[in-house]
Formats: structure tokens, sequence, C-alpha cells
């Protein structure tokens, strides 16, 4: 028997390159043409409304509730595991934020609003992680499954709602802390922001290629760098000067921006991240390389509830209000953002843009019905048709790949 | 036509890419006669039963398997057809239902039904039935779980044999069995054969063979080497039948030069982490010297992998022994410490246990060295990706980037991938299970040729290998384990494959 062995000699062509990297992210691209044209349908439909700058403003602000969730929930699904409560305990730190902001803060320091929106935003992220570690402490070390878990996490603090609201809605709409969820930043501060973005992507082309230059590593035309670049920087020029036209940036999705942004870093470029990855592709092989599988899947856990506590302050002061309803159904959005995105149920795969543009896709099929007066009922035939066709659609290419 | 013949195999030929498994094999099986089967791990007795029991269907082999004077043509679709046609098999990993009843398994997919309701008492009473004639003493409404694997055994060969078999493979029956439990499995086979049900019994426990069967086949390297009446024969003369080949040019000249011990084990003892009673390593010592490499012999189930497992702080419960790495004692209870105090484990199984097959070779290498490229919270991804390619590189990986997956790779690619992510961390002590398992001859070479320079670099190596060739070709001294205890450790000189398949089988003690 003869074995012979062939040598693939990378002596890709330009286009041969930017195919290449066209492939890799393809998944990426294929959801972003969605969203095209997800908009094209709605913008026809609606007769131009739907592209509207409000609308574009309000549609970015509704779904960042959702996409907070689902920036933590990639992570949770990539180790194998699921979280059911993140929409309870969303809604449950949005009830504590409220009842604080009500009942609370003015009895012990009133007239500083400030201080009070301050430390709403502490006592909301620390019940979030407190949650997410007492969850993650029975998940990772007592080798409870995580679907069974979250569901307890998830009726327990269905019944802490309802027992810190009696039922009633409390307000939260005072000042500076309206201005985490209702807020907008200023179109001079756009722009400043916008500049920041430019100079940061552009310095980081450079600071990479100087970094590949140190190690030796073949450099890439600097135009397709510089190119790799440009479709950020013209995309986020187009929503500034869609929203600058109305009232500018909506701060919630400025805080989604920036969280967004320390996720995919500690997802790509932290050994927490790495390791989250290869737990969930192959956990016996992760064990055998020295990874501590429970402290891993331990801190995805207090993350997803730092998470849940942001959305949950970002919910308190959008609504105005701490109501039972909090947080309702947003954990099966989170997951369905997630799925959409690529995330593999099984685990091992998934990323943080792709959650984040599912999200997306979730929140424009949303406003747009709505925006079309579609009754309810249909709303949600139409979201379950397109949630299992696109997963169809995905499993589709990659047994035909 | 010969009625005394049941099964005649014609020249039967079975290819996989790159290894034929079975090489133009005929013999026969008569009516009613106790078969055994023997040969080393890999020699191709599964690949000939899976022919028998239909795993590779009609027209992926060549030759002809002629059963009660018919041609045996089982389909692509059902590995039922078999079974319908009256060959069963009990396999040697039990695959019954853990929660159900002993009745419910042995009629698990053909259970009786009336008005398309499962008739209970029917079921019961037809289960009862087959167990009472061939005397196999279980209650047909025992939860399975909560059996023995003796009597577990039973119930699957119940399963087997509720079909009206008439042939029945036995597929190492004896592995997980105490002594008490497979003197009942012999008294039951004595039993079968007077219902006139011919067995084919494969086993690795030589002596077995002369308790039980009529007649031995011999199997070595894919083919058939011998079939006698077992009377005829002795043990070692089937220890020679199993390993008698000339040691071919297949294994690169080493230039080792063994220094001062490094790593010492001994008397080490170990129980099952899921079942504290059963005892995995019992008493295991050795020790392995710088620039040495040691190759570890025994059949399946002798305890090898547990050891190199029990050693990287990932399975057993060391219940006694010591380990020492450079005169210091080491007590690994996890993979990481064993990594950091200077171990490596290229596992045996690479795609369950060395690699993120969905993840890409670079993510693969570097996996357990991380810490050397981080900084604080940041990996480096420049000094990954150098680092990673320079041992990619040294190894000859072919692939075009290091940003393919894993799983697109070739079996011998693959187990390159794993020895660099673990030549990365820089081993004192490099455990190697069955490194060449599976892998094509060249890549095999290229492996052997690694192990060379890494032990000429001063690395200790410890090497499994299920090919005793593999060895005897490679190591400088060789320790052989059977049933979990070291049975002797010899320089390689003194090492013939006959002696030291007689210490693995237990015919033997040094």
């Amino acid at each position: 028997m003869t074995i012979s062995t062939v040598e693939v000699k990378t002596k890709t062509s330009l286009g041969g390159r930017i195919l290449l990297s066209l492939r890799r992210n393809i998944q990426t691209y294929t959801l972003l043409i969605a969203v095209v044209v997800i908009w094209a349908i709605f913008y026809f439909l609606t007769g131009g409304s739907y592209l509207d700058p409000q609308n574009i403003s309000n549609l970015f602000r509704q779904m960042t509730v959702t996409s907070f969730l689902s920036l933590g929930m990639v992570l949770v699904i990539v180790t194998g595991g699921i979280d059911l409560s993140v929409g309870k305990l969303a809604g449950f730190v949005s009830v504590v934020c409220a009842y604080l902001q009500y009942f609370v803060w003015y009895k012990y320091i009133p007239n500083q609003p400030l201080l009070a929106a301050a430390l709403s935003v502490v006592c909301g992220l620390l019940v979030g992680i407190a949650a997410g570690a007492l969850q993650g402490y029975l998940i990772a070390f007592q080798g409870l499954p995580a679907f069974i878990v979250t569901l307890g996490g998830m009726w327990l603090f269905n019944g802490l709602i309802l027992w810190r609201t009696a039922g009633k809605t409390i307000a939260a709409h005072q000042e500076y802390f309206s201005f985490i969820g209702q807020g907008y930043v200023p179109s001079i501060w756009g722009w400043v922001i916008f500049g920041v973005i430019v100079v940061f992507l552009v310095w980081n082309v450079f600071g990479s290629r100087r970094g590949k230059q140190k190690y030796g590593f073949p450099l890439r035309p600097l135009y397709l760098d510089l190119l790799g670049a440009a479709v950020p920087i013209v995309l986020i020029l187009a929503y500034i000067l869609s929203v600058n036209s109305y009232k500018g940036i909506p701060f919630p999705v400025l805080l989604l921006a920036a969280v967004a942004m320390v996720m995919l870093y500690v997802s790509n470029n932290t050994r927490f991240g790495r390791y989250a990855y290869a737990i969930g592709g192959n956990r016996e092989a992760a064990r055998l390389s020295g990874i501590n599988i429970t402290s891993v899947i331990f801190r995805v856990f207090i993350l997803m509830g730092a998470l849940c506590g942001v959305a949950g302050i970002v919910l308190a002061s959008y609504v105005g209000y701490g109501t039972i309803a909090a947080g309702q159904g947003y954990e099966l959005d989170a997951i369905a953002a997630c799925i959409l995105g690529g995330t593999s149920p099984l685990g091992g795969v998934g990323t943080i843009p792709g959650a984040l543009i599912g999200a997306l896709i979730i929140g424009s099929l949303t406003t747009g019905l709505q925006m079309m007066n579609v009754a309810p009922a249909w709303q949600y035939v139409v979201k379950a048709v397109i949630l299992v066709v696109a997963v169809l659609i995905d499993i589709y290419f990659k047994k035909n790949r | 036509m010969d009625n005394e013949i049941i099964l005649d195999f014609k020249h039967i030929t079975k290819t996989f890419p790159g290894v034929v498994a079975l090489d133009d094999d005929s013999f026969q099986i008569r009516r009613g006669e106790i078969h055994g089967i023997c040969g080393e791990n890999g020699a191709g007795k599964s690949t000939l039963m899976k022919i028998l029991s239909g795993v590779y269907p009609y027209g992926t082999y060549e030759g002809s398997v002629i059963y009660d004077g018919e041609e045996l043509r089982l389909g692509q679709s059902s590995i039922h057809a078999a079974v319908e046609k009256g060959i069963a098999i009990v396999y040697q990993e039990l695959t019954l239902v853990p929660t159900r009843t002993v009745g419910e398994n042995v009629f698990l997919g053909k259970e009786p039904v009336e008005y398309n309701l499962i008739n209970w008492n029917k079921l019961y009473a037809d289960t009862q039935a087959i167990l009472d004639k061939y005397q196999l003493d279980v209650d047909p409404r025992a939860i399975v779980s909560n059996l023995g694997v003796g009597k577990m055994q039973m119930v699957e060969i119940a399963k087997a044999l509720s079909e009206n078999a008439q042939i029945l493979i036995l597929d190492e029956p004896t592995s997980a069995l105490s002594k008490a439990e497979v003197e009942k499995l012999m008294e039951i086979l004595r039993g079968l054969k007077e219902h006139g049900i011919t067995c084919i019994y494969i086993s690795h426990r030589l002596e077995e063979f002369f308790q039980i069967t009529d007649r031995v086949t011999v199997m070595r390297d894919g083919k058939i080497i011998t079939t006698q009446p077992i009377e005829k024969v002795t043990q070692n003369d089937l220890v020679r039948y199993m390993v008698g080949r000339e040691m071919k040019e297949r294994f690169p000249e080493g230039n080792r030069h063994p220094g001062e011990v490094v790593f010492e084990v001994e008397g080490l003892e170990a129980a099952d982490p899921n079942n504290s009673a059963r005892k995995v390593l019992n008493g295991v010592s050795f020790d392995v010297r710088k620039g040495e490499i040691l190759g570890i012999a025994g059949l399946m189930g002798s305890g090898r992998t547990e050891l190199v497992l029990t050693l990287f702080g990932e399975y057993g419960r060391i219940t006694q022994g010591t380990i020492r790495l450079e005169g210091r004692e080491i007590e690994p209870k996890s993979a990481r410490q064993a990594i950091d105090t200077g171990l490596s484990l290229v596992p045996e199984d690479r795609k369950r246990m060395g690699l993120v097959l969905i993840q890409s070779i670079l993510r693969n290498i570097s996996l357990p060295n991380l810490d050397q490229f981080s900084k604080f919270f940041r990996i480096n991804a420049n000094e990954e990706m150098q680092a990673s390619l320079h041992q990619a590189k040294s190894l000859t990986i072919k692939a075009a980037s290091l940003d393919v997956q894993a799983l697109t790779l070739s079996g011998g690619n693959q187990q390159k991938v794993v020895i660099s992510k673990w030549l990365l961390s820089k081993p004192t002590v490099l455990i190697m299970d069955d490194p060449t398992r599976g892998i094509d001859v060249g890549a095999k070479f290229e492996i052997y040729k690694l192990m060379n320079d890494l032990a000429e670099q001063g690395v200790a190596i410890i090497m499994i290998s299920s090919e005793l060739e593999e060895v005897l070709g490679m190591s400088d001294r060789v320790m052989v384990m059977c049933r979990g205890h070291s049975t002797a450790t010899l320089p390689v000189a003194e090492a013939s494959q006959e002696r030291v398949m007689a210490l693995a089988t237990g015919v033997a003690v040094a």
C-alpha cells in the first residue's frame, strides 16, 4: 500500500484571499444580508416610513435589553449550557432598581439624584452577579443540569418580582436614572464618538500590522486592511447620520456597543474565552488540556448574571417602571437571537457579532410587524416561521459545503 | 453440499483507506461446534464479525460467505437482517437499556402486541420460556441496572437467542466477568451446544479456549494463520501463531543514550473513580530514564490506559504507591497540575480526547499552552501564532494554514497536531498512548523518527502500544501489564514477541 502525502502550498492570489476571508465569515455576511432583505421588505410595505430616523432610533433602542442578554447567552450556549432564568432575573433587577429609586434612596440620601442613580446601578449589578454566582455554583460545582437550575431560577425570580412589586408598578423615571435607558447623546458628542472610533480602527490596523511585522509574518496589502476597517466605519457613519437627524445616539445603544466590544475581546483574546469555546467543542479534550472546566463554567454564569444586571437596569430606566411582567419571555428572545446568529445549540460555536445581528433581526421583525399593525397572533406565527426556516437554511448550507 | 459446514468464508478481503483489514481469508465453521478465534488487537477478528453481522454489508468486501449452503447477502439498510437469518452477536460492551426490565430488553423492538398494545403477560412468559430453555437464571421482571455484569450477559444472550439464532457470536464475553461468572458462562455455552447452536467465541484469554472450544482459528495482520482442533495445540502454540512474524524495516534507527532516572512509579494501586470497589491498577512499578523510550505492552483491558490517565491526574483514585518526578514525589490531582510539573499526555483516542475537532489547528496547538502567551488578560496572538507555527513546521504538519479545522486533516496529521500541542509545553516526561493507532505507514514512520529525536534531546518517553512489533521496535525497555499490574520490565534485547505475549496473556509470569 502506498500513501502519498501532498503538501498544500499557500500561494493564494489576492482575489483568492478576499474570497477566503469572505467564506470564513460567510455566516456573518449571510446574516447581514438577511437584515438588509428584511429592512427592504418593510421599507416597501410601510411606504418608506420603516427607515425613518425616528424608527431606526427606536428599533435599535428597543433591541438593547435582549441584546445584553444574548451577549452573555452566547458564552453560556457555547460551553454547552443554557440559561432560562435571564429574562426573569433581568426583570427582578429592574424591580429592585425601581424599588430602590422610589422607596429607599429618597429616605436616606434625599435630593442627590446622581448618587441615587449610581447606587441603583451598583445594586442592580450586584443582584445580577449574586444570582449568576448562585446558579453557576449549582451547575459548575454541584454538577446539576443547567436547564433545571435555571428553570428553577426563572420561577424563583418570578416569585421575587411578585413579592417585591406586590402586584403594583413602581415608578423609576427619576432624573439621571432615566437617562440610562431614555437619554440621547447630543449630536456633537455623537460626532466626537465617531471620530474616536475611526481613529481607533485605523490605529488598530497599523498596530496589528506593526505587530505582525515584528514577528516576521507576511502582511496583507495595506488597502485590504484599510478596506476591512472601512466597512464598519461606513456602517457606523450611516447610523450616526440617521440618528443625529432625530435626537442623537440613544444612550443604551452606546452602552450596548461598549459592552459588546468588551465581550468580543473577552471571547477572542482571553484564556477564559478560549477555554469556553474549547469546553463546548470537546469537553474531554479540554479537560486533558489542563482546563479547569468547573471554574470556567462558574465564571460564565457570573458573567451572564452581570449582563442580566445591566439589562435589568436599562429595562427599568427605559420602561420607567418596575412591573410584574418585567422581562417576561426575554430569555427565549435571547436564545433565539444566539441561534439565529449562528450559535450551535450543541456548543463550541457562536460569535458575539452573530448574536447581536440575531437580536437585530428579531427586533427588526417585531417593530416592522407592529408598524404594519399585524395582529399579535400573526406576529408570533411570522417570527416562528422565520426562526425555523433560518436554521433550516443554515443546516442545508452546512451539509452541502 | 456438506451439511456439516454451517459457515464457509471464502477469500474474504476487506480494505479501508490505507489499510488491508482482512486479507484473502478462508475458513469454515462446523454446525454445532464452539469455534474460538484469537489474535492480537487489530488482527481482524472484529472486522470479520462485522461482516457476519451485517455492519459491513454485502458488496463492501470481496469474497463470499456461504451460510447454510447459501451465499450471505446482507443489505445496506438493516443490521437486523443478520439477526433474522439467525446470526446473533453479543458485543463486548453490553447493549442493554439499563433502566428497563429483563423482559423488555429481550423483546426490545419486537414486543408481542395485541390491538397495538403490548401484551405484557406474553412478553414476560416468553422471556421466562427462553430463560428456562437455556438455563439462564435471571428474573424476567428485574431491572437490568440492578443486575451484575454476569447476569446482564445472560440477558444479552437471551436477547440474541430470542429470534431463534443458529449462530451466536460472543466477542470477548469474559473481559468484565469474575471467575465464578466465567464458569457459569462456560456452563451456559455447553448447554447451548446441546441445543445445537453454533458458537463463535472470541477472547484474549487463551486458557478459555481450552475449557470450551472444539476448534480454534488464529488471525494475524488480517490473515487466517491456522485453524486447529483444540486438543492438537498448546497455549504456547497459539502465542507463536499470534505473533510469529519477522521484524520488517519499519522502525528508524535511533541513537538514544538513556541517562539518569527521571520518573519513577512504585507499587501504584488505584480504584475506578465511579466504582471504588473495583481496582483498575493493582501494583504497578516502573521507572523511565532521561532520553529513554519505555514501551508498555498489554492487551486491551490490562489497565494501560487507566495507568497513564491516573498518572495524569484524570482517572483513578490512587489508593497506594508513589510517583516521583526528578526525585520529588508528586501527586497529580488534575491535568493542569500534571502539565505544570512537566508531564504531557498524547491520549489514546485523538478524536475524543486529543482534539477539539471543530477548531483550527492553531487553537488546538495553543490550548494547553495559553499561559505562555498571556499577559494579564490578553493573549498575544502573534506569539501564539509564532510558537505554534514553529512547532507545526518542525513536525511537518501538512495543511494549507494553521486556520484549517482539525477535523479536515488526515489521521496522521491530526496526531501530529496533538503531539505539537504537547511538545509546546516542553515536557520532561512525554506519555504517548497508542500514538500510531489508525494512521498510515508513512505517518507512523515520521512519528517514530520524531520520538527518536525527542529522546535524543533528553525527553523521557513512555509509549503504550497495541502493536507488539511497535513496542519492540521502538523501546529501550518494555514493561508488560496484565490485569492491572506490571508483570515484568525487560530490556528490549530480552523481550521476544512470544515472551511479551506470554506475559501479557498471563500464560507466563516473570
